[in-house]
Parts: C-alpha cells; structure tokens; sequence
C-alpha cells in the first residue's frame, strides 16, 4: 500500500528533490516548501520507492496537500 | 545522581551521504567565509613593525610571548578583528583571549608592541572593558602582557577623556581585586603616563630589567612647562634634556625594584618575566577539573565536520539544531527540558568537557500544527512564541538555583508580532525573560548561529540586555541586524511609496532607495563587520566552536564563586519528571 507524503504548512513548491522510481529512506528529503519566508524541507516518514509526484517547482499548495505517494 | 548524568541519552543522526552531497555548495560557501576572516586576522597579526625587526632589538613580539606563556592548544583568541573606530592600524591595539597558564584559564591581554610600542589608541578602551568584564564574569585571573608607550598623542581627543575612556582599566583593576580576582603583569619596555598605570595597577607586577613604568615619561617631563610657543634656544634645551631621557627614562628598575618595591620581581631575561607569570599562576586558587566533573570527559558522539553540511548558509533553508548540538557536546548526549512544551526552543543539559552546562536554543522550520496556541496561523522556527519565552525563563531560573553555567544558540528572526501575539503577552514574556536572566547571576555564553535580530538578539543571552554575557561568538554565517533589510526598506519607504505613487511621481527612485537600504542592512551585518564592531566578540570557525565551550565550562568552574552540590539539583529530577 502507498504511503501519503502531506504538505505540513500551505506555501509554493521550492524544490523537488526525488523523481519516480526514486528509492528512498526515512528521512530522505523530498520535496522544499517555500513558506512563511523559509525554504522547508519535507521528510520521506517510510522507506521505499516514489511511485507518484503530485506537484512540480512553483505550485502553490494548500496545508496538507497530498504531495507525492511513496510505495 | 551519577545515573543522571553519566549516561544521559543520545541524540542526533549520523548524516546521510546524500545530505552531504546537497549540502556542498553551502558548505563552500561557509568555508570561503571562514577564510576571508581568516586572512583579516593574520593581517591583523601582521601589522606594523615585522617581528624580526623586533626580535634584533632584542624583544619578543606580543605573539611570541603569548605562545611562549600560553598551554599549548588551549589559547581560544577574542576581539581579532576588533576595531569600532576603523584605526588605520586596523587594530585597537591589544592581543586577547582565554589560555591557561600553568593548567589554570586566565583571561591574557597584551599590547601590540609592533605598533607604535603598544600605544593607546582609539576603540581600546572598549576592548578593554571586554576583558575585565570577562575576568570579572568567569571569575578567573586577568594577566596583561604591559608594553605600552601611552597615549598615541595625534588622537588623544578620541580616547584620553570620558566615562568610557583609556583610564577606566584602571578603576576596573580596582574592582577585580576586591572581588578577589587577581591582575598579573608582566612588564616590557617604556610606561609612561597611562602606560605607567597600566603597569602599576595589577596585583602582581613583574619587570624585564628594562622596563620603566612612570606617571610621565620623558617627552612629557621635559616639555611640563608651556612657554608660549618654540624657538632655537627652548629647542635647544629640550634636545639636552631629551637625550639624557632616552638614555636614563623616568621610573626604571632601579626606582621601582630597589627604592619603592613596586615590582614584585625583575628578570634579566624577556623569558624570565614570563616564567614568573607562570610561577604566580600556579600559586592561584583553582579546583582541579575533577572536582566539579558529573561524567568523564568524552568528545562528541558524532562528527565535528558534519557542521559544515548541517549549517546551511543560504539563511532560509531550515535545519535541525538538535544536529548542530549532538556534535558539540560530550558523547552526544543529553537531558532535554520540556520537549513538549515551546517546540521552538531547545533547552536540556549537556556536558562539556564532563561538566554540567545548560542550553538554550532556536529550533528551525515548521512547528507542530496548533502551534502557537493562540493563533491561527502557523508556527516556525526562529520565531518566540508564547510557550517558548516562558520556557526559557522557566530553564534560565532553575540553572541559576542550580549554579549551572549557559550556553546560547540563537538562530533568531524575532518574536512573533500583531495583536494576537500581543494578547499572548509576548512583550511582557520577553522582558520577563530579561528580568529571569538578570536575577540568575551565572556565567552565561552566545553563539549566533546564523541570525540574531530584533528583540530577541538581546533577550536570548545577547550581550546588550545581559549582564551575565561574558562573551559572544559568531560563525560564518552570521548575521546581526534589527531587522533584515528588505524589512527595513519596507518600514522605511512604504508610506513615502504610497504617497509618490499618489501625486503621480515615478516609483524607480524609491525602489532604488529600498535596494540601497537593504544593501546596506547586509554590508553591515556580515560576520567580519559584526567583528569588527564588536557585536560578537570573535568569529569561530564552525570545527573550532568547541573549543571555546571548552574553555567557557573550564574557566567557570575553575573558581566558581557559589555552587550546587549535585545530589541537591532539581533540574535533572524536574526533567525526569
């Protein structure tokens, strides 16, 4: 089963550092959120492999946004 | 409480190759700073007469004195870049830092003699106060190195006069003394005047065979009485008299060793005064470390060098301070304070060098959702919000009832704002923490992380509100403004914006006045210009950070002036709840 990786605050998307089929660990970074005039960075909370990347450099998301699923 | 402290628990990650690799250019980019200040301090090192020129005349350099009195590797230099008055010289003229002498910390200071044979110059007397008030803090022996030639007279109008003019080392030598804090002197070359005092004032003076300290030297007694004006004959005179001084200088061994006593020792040999200065330091009242120790020492757990992948330069990109500490105290270990209250604050107990030290620091990035309590927007990292500022003063007032010396890490951007934070109380929870720092009465230190600004630069242990600060460090990636200058630039020009924009002026001027501003907010933040000014006391190479925890946990506890039996400390059985 996919596991979700969620915005924790709302902001644009700085960066994204993984591609599909990206394998990654606990703790990998993911993706940078440009919020509250800070780049912050999202953590993988699983291990295993990026099966889906919902957002690209520049989207604006919502707090909570489904980022990208991780299998 | 051995089971307290001699295992606390671990902390901190081993970094991840991929970290590393992402955080090469950061770490480039910190250590091109760390060179430039680098290249500044030996320049500053550098200045003035070249130091085989010194050594033919048969002297020492201040900086070979120092490496012939100081332990080896324990010197952790101050003030390098030091110089709020932009001398030419590019000095204020004084060499200081902590080192031990003969195993024990001492606060040392000396005068450049490669520069105008170690004359008073302007900003020295601030940086003056920067020692004593250090020796006063720590409470540990202040030894000056004296070769001073007084007053450099073309600036005497910047630095002779005024409450915090060249005199008041004086008066602060007084006050050491009477709180038992000893002033040792080795003395060198020609004191006159401020230089005479400079030498006589210490507790313990020792002489080379040619040093001479007096209330006047010659220039100035033969030219005591004005006549009016110059001419061939007065001239005349003067070159007679002038060259009797140069050969027998006012004050010297024979007066104050033989007739008044006033050297407690000379020594024919520059070596000799330095060997002395060590005889005195191992006469002082020092507890052995072991005294005070609540573990062993153990260097940390993790790597010093994971600093430069774990500090990112680029001052938007958060980071984990909890990483930054596991590599800076003893075996990565620690016992954390309220980890669920305040999540932007890092406060706990740690051990440097086996001994109890607490810290306080900002934590980076997102907070916990909900969080602040009191708003609806969310919490970030660098910022004080309510439960944080209480925290603190909460972990500032049991380290002061239990003796436990601070340690400040600040990676500030300032305490939230708006009417909601100010129905929070944010402003009296601030000032309330001012107010818990100055009741403390321990030794505190500061590391600016990355940015101090605001309100909360001077809350959070900085020098400025802090009079238990005994001295403040930056790194490479420090900044120190009110605010940040776009900021700045907005405050300033956002009205002036609108009413241009209203009466149908061109906006490119304003806009180029705000890029100017904010240029200038960065000029004059950059770590070589907070040292040079004095908003930190020295910059530290991220590697080197240690060491001078090192030296701020030895020196106080070297001769604590009040302390804490373990077994009766409620900061480790409140944090084990």
């Amino acid at each position: 089963m996919a596991e979700e990786i969620r915005a924790p605050l709302a902001g644009s998307i700085w960066a994204v550092l993984v591609e599909v089929g990206s394998k990654v660990e606990e703790d990998d970074e993911l993706v940078v959120i440009e919020a509250l005039k800070m780049e912050n960075p999202v953590f993988s909370h699983c291990a295993g492999t990026v099966k889906e990347i919902k957002v690209k450099k520049g989207d604006r998301v919502e707090d909570d946004a489904l980022l990208m699923l991780i299998e | 409480m051995r089971p307290y402290f001699e295992k606390m628990p671990g902390f901190g990650k081993p970094l991840k190759d991929n970290r590393k690799a992402r955080s090469r250019e950061s770490r480039a980019k910190l250590e091109a700073v760390e060179a430039e200040i680098a290249a500044a301090r030996k320049a500053r090192e550098d200045v003035g007469i070249p130091a085989a020129k010194i050594n033919e005349r048969g002297s020492l350099t201040v900086w070979q004195r120092l490496e012939y009195l100081v332990d080896p590797g324990t010197w952790q230099p101050l003030h390098s870049l030091y110089n709020p008055e932009d001398n030419e010289e590019g000095t204020t003229n004084v060499v200081d830092g902590l080192g031990k002498i003969s195993g024990r910390w001492a606060v040392i200071i000396g005068f450049d003699n490669k520069v105008l044979a170690g004359a008073w110059i302007p900003g020295q007397a601030e940086n003056v106060l920067r020692v004593t008030n250090l020796a006063k803090r720590l409470h540990i022996p202040l030894v000056w190195l004296v070769n001073c030639s007084g007053v450099k007279l073309p600036d005497q109008e910047k630095f002779y006069a005024d409450r915090r003019g060249s005199g008041t080392p004086f008066y602060r030598h007084a006050e050491l003394q009477q709180a038992g804090i000893p002033v040792l002197a080795g003395i060198y070359g020609t004191n006159p005047a401020g230089g005479g005092y400079q030498g006589i004032t210490p507790t313990i003076l020792i002489a080379h065979k040619d040093a001479n300290i007096a209330v006047g030297g010659a220039g100035i007694v033969s030219g005591m009485s004005p006549r009016g004006g110059f001419d061939v004959e007065g001239l005349e005179q003067l070159i007679a008299i002038t060259r009797d001084f140069k050969e027998r200088p006012p004050g010297r061994v024979e007066i104050h060793y033989n007739e008044t006593g006033f050297f407690t020792r000379v020594c024919d040999e520059e070596k000799g005064v330095l060997d002395g200065l060590k005889d005195y330091m191992r006469a002082i009242p020092a507890y052995d470390p072991m005294f005070f120790r609540v573990a062993e020492p153990a260097e940390p757990a993790l790597a010093a060098d994971d600093l430069y992948h774990l500090l990112p330069f680029n001052q938007k990109e958060t980071y984990s301070f909890d990483e930054i500490l596991a590599r800076l105290v003893d075996g990565s270990e620690h016992m954390e304070f309220r980890p669920d209250y305040g999540p932007e604050i890092y406060a706990g107990l740690v051990k440097i060098d086996g001994m109890a030290v607490g810290v306080i620091g900002n934590r980076q990035g997102v907070l916990p959702k909900g969080y602040p309590e009191y708003a609806d927007y969310p919490g970030i990292g660098g910022k004080l919000y309510r439960q944080g500022l209480i925290k603190m003063s909460e972990f500032v007032t049991h380290c002061g009832r239990d003796r436990v010396p601070l340690i400040w890490f600040q990676d500030t951007s300032g305490i939230d704002v708006g009417d909601v934070a100010e129905k929070a109380e944010l402003l009296g929870l601030g000032s309330t923490l001012i107010y818990s720092i100055q009741q403390t009465d321990v030794p505190m230190m500061l590391v600016v992380l990355r940015k101090g600004s605001a309100a909360a630069h001077y809350i959070m242990g900085g020098p400025t509100a802090n009079r238990h600060n005994a001295f403040t460090l930056g790194t490479a990636a420090t900044e120190i403004y009110v605010m940040h200058g776009e900021t700045a630039a907005v405050a300033t020009m956002a009205r002036r914006a609108v009413k241009d924009k209203d009466s149908g002026k061109p906006l490119e001027p304003i806009a180029e006045k705000m890029n100017e501003i904010a240029k200038k907010y960065y000029d004059t933040s950059r770590p070589a210009y907070c040292a040079q000014h004095g908003f930190v006391d020295e910059i530290v190479e991220l590697k080197a950070l240690r060491g001078y925890l090192k030296a701020f946990a030895g020196a106080v506890y070297q001769n604590p002036q009040s302390t804490c039996p373990r077994h009766q400390m409620l900061l480790p059985r409140i944090i084990k709840g």
